[in-house]
């Protein structure tokens, strides 16, 4: 079976931190999660690809700060994902729209009429209302994410600014992971849904948009896995 | 021309009253900005709280300056 974690460089070398041997081999993710959370609070996390320090980042794998409510004190989140930056290019495109707008709706509008007082406000109340959909487009992108810990499997939806729904489901509760990518923007920037029917209240949870998607198939994969083995080791906590 | 000047002082006063009324409960939305970032900040932390708390601040503060520079100016 080919090895997508080991897509990211074929040739790595294993690099050497602080004259020791390093435990991942450079530009390489562990095959196993278990060598992966080995790696939770060492100063080799930094040199995995997909870890970042960018706090904007929508694929960050074992991220340093990241917390949330509910948390349980042992778990330890291996992956944090958001939709893919592109899919932001929409409203981006619209807010660009609105900020030059007022250049343009000046000249056939019959705001020239109004005296230039009104003018001046009903430009910054334009703005204001440019500045709310900037805002509330920007948030729902940041706080919509998808999180992976060692236990279970996290959506945070902001859908708008009044309305939040908070998803999760064990590890173990997974019965079925399906990697949709469609499209030519997809398949050319690597992006798309994970499909995740389980066997809790919520019968399927969805990462929409999330950059690699096969690679956290896999890492959903092996979770499962070691969510087994522990079962069978009488190790579940 | 009283006609005519009495319906530009309607027009101009409506445009003024909803302008006002508008922008009051815009600066009411911004305090929900406010405290829905708190409650998202609260709910998932990923080192960017500071940023995204001042950026609502912010936009309420913008709303409150259009607002006291509407209630002057028009």
């Amino acid at each position: 079976m080919p090895d997508v974690f080991n897509s990211i460089k074929k040739n790595a070398k294993e690099m050497t931190l602080s004259g020791t041997k390093s435990k991942i081999p450079e530009n390489k993710i562990p095959e196993k999660v278990g060598e992966l959370k080995s790696l939770i609070g060492s100063s080799e996390v930094h040199k995995l690809p997909g870890h970042s320090h960018n706090p904007l980042a929508s694929f960050s794998l074992l991220p340093d700060k990241v917390s949330f409510v509910n948390e349980d004190p042992q778990e330890k989140v291996i992956l944090l994902m958001r939709k893919h930056p592109i899919t932001n290019l929409g409203w981006i495109s619209i807010a660009f729209l609105l900020i030059i707008a007022p250049f343009f709706l000046a000249v056939f509008t019959p705001l020239e009429l109004l005296p230039s007082d009104y003018q001046f406000v009903l430009t910054l109340v334009w703005y204001l209302i440019t500045s709310a959909f900037i805002l509330e487009e920007f948030l729902s992108w940041f706080f919509h994410v998808n999180i992976i810990t060692d236990e279970r499997i996290i959506e945070v939806d902001f859908a708008n600014l009044v309305y939040r729904e908070i998803t999760d489901a064990n590890i173990d509760q997974i019965q079925d992971v399906t990697v949709e990518v469609g499209g030519t923007l997809r398949t050319f920037l690597h992006f798309g849904n994970v499909v995740i029917q389980t066997a809790s209240e919520i019968p399927k949870i969805e990462f929409e948009a999330v950059p690699n998607p096969d690679n956290v198939a896999k890492i959903l994969r092996e979770l499962r896995i070691e969510e087994e083995q522990e079962k069978h080791e009488g190790r579940v906590r | 021309m009283d006609i005519i000047a009495d319906i530009e002082f309607s027009v101009l006063l409506l445009i003024k009253v909803a302008t006002l009324l508008f922008l009051i409960f815009y600066l009411v939305f911004a305090g929900v900005v406010i405290k829905q970032t708190k409650i998202m900040t609260e709910t998932i932390q990923v080192g960017f709280e500071n940023s995204i708390k001042a950026l609502a601040f912010i936009h309420f503060i913008f709303a409150f300056i259009v607002l006291f520079l509407a209630v002057i100016v028009l």
